[in-house]
């Protein structure tokens, strides 16, 4: 199974739209009401990262198997700046977008898996996964 | 407690005013302030203290450092208006002797004495 | 969800529902207390109260039902930002850990011990205002002199505590209680002008005390000047010495001064920990704490340190503002 949809995120309305999408797959894939919410919240906040300090990109939703267990893939990329100090972003107290206990260490702890990939001048490319328990 | 500087700038002339308390809170706003200034050969600088009403020895590090870079780049610095509590503490600390200092005038002076 | 929360929380929802008494609430209230200890965050509390609810009331309005979907999703940064204060606070358990750990170092990094002389009282108190103490006393001492060394580095807190650390070395590269306080100051100076930013310094004082001819000899690097109490006259003068603070420039000229102590006087070295003291009305004036030390002056120098201190803390209600080192040589 290999289910693959993706939005581009030009303008602020492409957050709905991801979201949308990112909520109607994890539905699909069975993820109850709060599950649901830390799905799209953390697709929220992905996408506006990429909004704020892209300009533009992509978020791409898979839904995953692994033996019995069903997830669904969150991939966002950009060819934006890059960050320069992951380790910094991920720290909790530092918010660049200003929003409390958001920003990446928030999608991390709304998701089962994080990584991050990021370039300096090339870009970042962040996939998140959440599995169905 | 709060500070405030005013810079007027005129060729080769700075003059700051400062105003307020100088303490470990307002400290690193005065140094950004004085960071301003930018540093060149013969510049004359006076920094104005009579609205500077307490200083402590974190206000007079500021003071040290901004001093080291004017003596760096061929500047000059002044310090006018002190009143003489603040002038006591830059005789203690001996800055008194190497920095360039003018208290209040007399008549203050006196008023204050009384 | 974990179910076994779902069905006290059912159960305690059911009960609600039919009798609204104040012991519900308070089961409702205890029951948060486990919420929180197993780390369930807002969202689930509420979706557990929606799926409760939707079995107690079977015929629950949908309308209803879909409020608490958008409660859920109000509800995830609230769970976040909870989750985020958690890990914040563990953060700084472990940092106040390590600095507590630091000041142990520290305290005993700095250790001095007030020598016991003949003919000769000291008292001595230093008090940081943190768990770090930017002020540094140190004592030196053979068989016929002590030198005390008080230093007040800018600022507080660890950066002030680390600079003690140089003032440490340079003391241990003398050779002894018979180093002239200009040759002591002198080479302080050089190992803290090389090594200290710009806008650091550090005032020291240093005296020497001999026994034979009771007599301090004494310089000061832009230092608080002491006070010298004179029994005969009864009268508090300054002890001036011209010189500038540590770490400013490298060549200083330092002067050195020297003074004959008569039975009943005695010397009182601070930091501006004491003559900066605010009360409600205002600095406390170096007059006031000349009549707060003569109050005592026919007690032990240990006991006139520590009145000095409770009293200046007293009149500051209680809310020290900096390092406070008080040291006391008294002619017995």
């Amino acid at each position: 199974m290999n289910l693959r949809s993706s939005v581009d995120i030009i303008t602020e309305w492409d957050i709905v739209a991801a979201r949308q999408l990112g909520r109607n797959e994890a539905k699909e894939v069975g993820f109850g009401t709060v599950d649901q919410a830390r799905i799209t919240t953390a697709i929220s906040e992905l996408a506006r990262n990429i909004y704020l300090y892209a300009g533009k990109g992509n978020i791409e939703i898979k839904q995953i198997a692994e033996g019995n267990l069903k997830g669904l893939l969150v991939i966002a990329s950009d060819k934006g700046p890059g960050i320069p100090d992951v380790r910094k972003v991920m720290e909790d107290g530092y918010t660049t977008s200003g929003g409390l206990g958001a920003g990446l260490p928030g999608v991390k702890r709304l998701m089962d898996e994080f990584k991050i990939d990021t370039v300096v001048g090339e870009g970042t490319t962040i996939s998140a996964t959440k599995w169905l328990r | 407690m709060n500070i405030s500087v005013e810079l007027v700038e005129d060729n080769l002339q700075v003059k700051a005013v400062l105003k307020g308390e100088i303490d470990a809170f307002t400290a690193p706003i005065l140094r950004e302030k004085l960071a301003d200034i930018q540093l060149r050969e013969n510049l004359q600088i006076e920094l104005d203290l009579v609205g500077v009403s307490y200083m402590d020895s974190t206000g007079l590090g500021v003071f040290v450092g901004f001093y080291k870079s004017v003596i760096a780049s061929n500047s000059h610095m002044k310090l006018t208006g002190l009143s003489s509590r603040l002038k006591r503490l830059f005789d203690i600390t001996g800055l008194g002797e190497i920095m360039d200092i003018q208290a209040m005038s007399e008549e203050v002076k006196i008023d204050e004495t009384v | 969800m974990p179910q076994e929360f779902k069905r006290q929380y059912k159960e305690i929802l059911e009960q609600y529902t039919l009798r609204q008494t104040e012991h519900n609430l308070y089961e409702g209230q205890n029951f948060s207390k486990q919420l929180i200890q197993k780390n369930i965050s807002p969202e689930e509390v509420i979706s557990i109260h929606k799926a409760s609810l939707e079995e107690i009331i079977p015929d629950l309005p949908e309308d209803v039902s879909h409020s608490f979907d958008l409660l859920i999703e109000v509800m995830i940064r609230y769970g976040l930002a909870l989750k985020e204060h958690q890990t914040l606070i563990k953060k700084q358990e472990n940092i106040k850990m390590e600095m507590e750990l630091a000041a142990n170092v520290q305290q005993t990094l700095l250790k001095t011990k007030v020598p016991e002389m003949s003919g000769l009282d000291i008292g001595m108190i230093s008090v940081p205002v943190k768990e770090m103490n930017g002020d540094y006393a140190h004592f030196l001492s053979d068989e016929t002199s002590v030198g005390i060394a008080v230093a007040d580095v800018i600022g507080k807190g660890i950066p002030a505590a680390l600079c003690m650390s140089m003032i440490k070395y340079g003391m241990d590269s003398l050779s002894g209680a018979k180093t002239d306080p200009i040759i002591v100051l002198d080479v302080v100076n050089r190992i803290v002008e090389k090594s200290v930013s710009d806008s650091m310094f550090i005032s020291m004082f240093y005296g020497r005390y001999e026994t034979t001819e009771s007599m301090f000899t004494y310089a000061s690097a832009g230092h608080e000047p002491p006070l010298f109490y004179s029994a005969k006259n009864n009268e508090f003068t300054e002890l001036q010495a011209k010189g500038l603070l540590l770490g400013v420039i490298p060549n200083v000229k330092y002067e050195q001064h020297s003074i004959v102590l008569e039975k009943g006087d005695f010397i009182v070295i601070m930091t501006d920990g004491v003559t900066e003291c605010r009360s409600k009305e205002g600095f406390i004036e170096q007059k006031k704490v000349m009549e707060i030390i003569e109050s005592v002056k026919e007690e032990s120098a240990q006991s006139m340190v520590e009145y000095v201190f409770h009293k200046l803390e007293e009149l500051q209600d209680f809310e020290q503002r900096d390092d406070f080192t008080l040291v006391i040589f008294k002619k017995m």
